[in-house]
């Protein structure tokens, strides 16, 4: 089918439209912290959600490794920040380093027996690692390290007052970032003004992941888990080293997915296994939810699912009382007893199953692609690169 | 020694319910090689339905076999109308699929019987009271050897025992068992020699919640409540036992289902100081994790050539 309108890659008219796009997008993402309140709360629960399932997106999406234990590795991320602000006083901005690299060699861990367990199996060994984790985190052979049952406290330290020296400030003082008096990044004076200040943490972070994962998936190393997962020993004939590429992609996968995790520790103020529902397994279930159902095995997939989700629990996150139903949609959900969200993405993930394995983003390209389809510049020209065709995961 | 025999009782109770929960998926592993990840949720739901049915009145034993049918409608409604179709697809999407049952039923007995969605425990959830099916007063005893054995823990494997021996039966002895073992061994024949295959796997993945509920039943009245957190750890340890006895042998199963449970048990009581009751799943961790790298055939299960 002919699309409406072709646009040539490199052409004035896609330049005018990427650069729309992405004011379109900055626009956006300075607009939110100054609206404050719920809306930026539920903007960094995003955030912190679609970094988590970037990062499982490396893994299942491209590599094709089942894993349900991400959110293990979430959580070394939120407790390596809780230990080393709460226990020695380091500095929070050290703590992504570190966590990262933590992350990373339990990355590689897991992935040795994931090179040998396959299929459901890795999945049914990941979900017992993900059930698994958060009572290593109450054992009371680590309660030293990890402060058992009740977790690090959430007062008298540093995690709780946010005292984040940016740069050269005072310890326990946030600077203010004004550009001739405008305060562009959100009102840093208010009381609310911490939550502005996370939310730039958790677009950083997410950004990073975003960009990282981009940089595996269009490498030699990204065609190396793509190739794994469509047909791992005819990878491993034309020269893809299995044992190696996994490590490589669970240690890059867990290093990214602890990432959120530090900045879930700042903005809860301390880290327990209660407190933070993102390291327990319905965090993992939740991040894999989140990346099906946006598209796994394209980039933008996970950013859209958890966008959804995010919004659509807040949304729908009082319609356990009747009243605060909207009118129409009351008699469908007027019975149960407990916010519909979770049942309704629940159905959406079978439902997609069906009709659109691809996800949304997989939808959206598909569907988009009748209005305006952005084609290649013709072969020969320099830096031409042919247009990949829409990649079938699984 | 008295200790020592009150745990091996108590593990072998609690190994009865793993034992159920790994038959289920053995049955639906042998029948289609799907590993059945909402097969916990999905006696969860039928045990909430017990405990309904109790509600209105109804005797504990009838409500289990009503609940039974309600597992079993749930487990074969599931394999027609989701499973099936997609498995066409890819082995990702049945496991997607499973996944979002294992959510929506979570989700679903929420939203009827109330209560949060929990993460790792049952702590601070809606817990409903739960009857036992045998005598559980604190007097209701048996002496053997001078040890005190309460009587629902022997009634609760002997239950287990008599079941297996009724499917051991219904596997091979029965026509229908030869069909199941048929289809088992290869699809594609068994429909080429008249069998309806369909049917088979429907009744297979019915069969399997079925038994699946006897597990949720017999777990929710070892702790006297129901809540929704019920078959999270349940569902790992019955994964282990069907690892340890092998994923197609519904005999391994049993006896892997025994053996996790006496082995947690001890565990959590000789090593207080190193397991205690918080590390008891590091057990099933441990197990599953070990069994797929040095055996991945299990105990009693048929090693799988794979063709390269």
């Amino acid at each position: 089918m002919n699309p409406l309108f072709t646009i040539r890659q490199g052409s004035t008219a896609n330049w005018v439209l990427r650069i729309v796009v992405s004011l379109a997008v900055v626009f956006v993402l300075l607009w939110v912290p100054r609206q404050g309140g719920g809306l930026i709360t539920t903007t960094i629960e995003a955030l912190t959600l679609m970094s988590a399932a970037m990062a499982l997106n490396l893994v299942l999406g491209y590599a094709g490794q089942i894993s349900i234990g991400h959110s293990a590795f979430l959580g070394v991320g939120a407790y390596t920040t809780g230990i080393m602000v709460s226990r020695w006083d380091l500095s929070p901005w050290l703590t992504f380093p570190v966590a990262f690299v933590i992350a990373f060699v339990v990355g590689v861990i897991v992935s040795f027996p994931a090179s040998r367990i396959k299929g459901v199996y890795l999945a049914l060994v990941t979900l017992a690692l993900g059930l698994v984790f958060p009572y290593l985190l109450t054992w009371k052979k680590l309660a030293w390290l990890t402060g058992g049952g009740a977790g690090l406290p959430n007062s008298d330290s540093e995690l709780a007052t946010t005292g984040f020296d940016i740069g050269l400030a005072q310890k326990g003082k946030m600077q203010y970032f004004e550009i001739f008096g405008w305060d562009a990044f959100g009102d840093l004076r208010k009381p609310e003004a911490k939550a502005a200040f996370w939310y730039w943490i958790a677009l950083v972070v997410a950004v990073v992941v975003y960009l990282v994962c981009r940089g595996v998936v269009k490498s030699r190393v990204g065609r190396s888990l793509v190739a794994i997962r469509d047909n791992e020993t005819a990878a491993a004939v034309m020269g893809v080293n299995l044992v190696r590429t996994k490590a490589l992609v669970f240690g890059v996968s867990a290093g990214l997915c602890a990432l959120p995790g530090c900045v879930i520790a700042i903005k809860t103020g301390g880290v327990s296994p209660e407190g933070i529902l993102s390291l327990t397994v319905r965090g993992a279930i939740t991040f894999l939810i989140v990346m099906v159902i946006g598209g796994a095995g394209s980039l933008w997939g996970p950013v859209i699912g958890a966008l959804l989700y995010t919004f659509v629990t807040d949304k729908t996150g009082e319609w356990a009382n009747d009243s605060a139903i909207p009118g129409v949609l009351r008699p469908l959900f007027a019975w149960a007893q407990i916010p519909p969200a979770d049942g309704m993405f629940a159905i959406l993930l079978i439902v997609l199953m069906f009709v659109a394995p691809h996800g949304l983003a997989g939808t959206w390209r598909q569907y988009s692609q009748r209005v305006v389809r952005i084609v290649p510049r013709p072969a020969g020209a320099v830096g031409a690169a042919p247009a990949a065709p829409p990649s079938d995961p699984h | 020694m008295e200790v020592f025999l009150q745990r091996l009782v108590d593990g072998l109770s609690y190994g009865s319910v793993y034992a159920l929960i790994a038959l289920g998926l053995v049955i639906i592993y042998r029948g289609t090689g799907h590993l059945n990840f909402a097969q916990g949720e999905m006696a969860l739901f039928a045990t909430y339905c017990v405990y309904q049915f109790g509600e209105w009145g109804i005797p504990v034993w009838i409500a289990l076999f009503l609940g039974m049918g309600v597992g079993f409608v749930v487990g074969a409604v599931s394999e027609v109308a989701l499973v099936r179709p997609v498995s066409k697809k890819s082995p990702f999407a049945v496991f997607v699929v499973t996944l979002g049952l294992f959510t929506f039923l979570n989700w679903l007995d929420g939203a009827i019987w109330g209560g949060q969605q929990l993460p790792s425990s049952a702590m601070g959830s809606t817990q409903l009271r739960f009857p036992s099916l045998f005598p559980a007063e604190a007097d209701a005893l048996w002496n053997v050897f001078g040890v005190a054995i309460r009587q629902e823990r022997v009634g609760i494997l002997a239950m287990v025992l008599v079941i297996s021996g009724l499917l051991y039966l219904l596997f091979n002895r029965t026509k229908f068992g030869l069909a199941m073992r048929a289809v088992a061994s290869n699809t594609e024949s068994a429909k080429l020699v008249g069998i309806r295959t369909n049917v088979v796997l429907m009744v297979s993945w019915g069969l399997a919640a079925a038994i699946g509920t006897v597990g949720g039943v017999v777990m929710a009245g070892l702790n006297s409540n129901v809540n929704l957190g019920l078959m999270f750890t349940v569902f790992i340890y019955g994964s282990a036992a069907a690892t340890l006895g092998g994923f197609d042998s519904p005999g391994g199963a049993v006896a892997g289902g025994l053996i996790i449970g006496v082995v947690e048990n001890m565990a959590a009581g000789y090593a207080q100081e190193w397991i205690g009751q918080e590390m008891k799943l590091a057990v099933a961790f441990l197990v599953i994790l070990g069994v797929l790298l040095v055996r991945p055939s299990g105990l009693f299960g048929t090693a799988k050539v794979e063709r390269v």
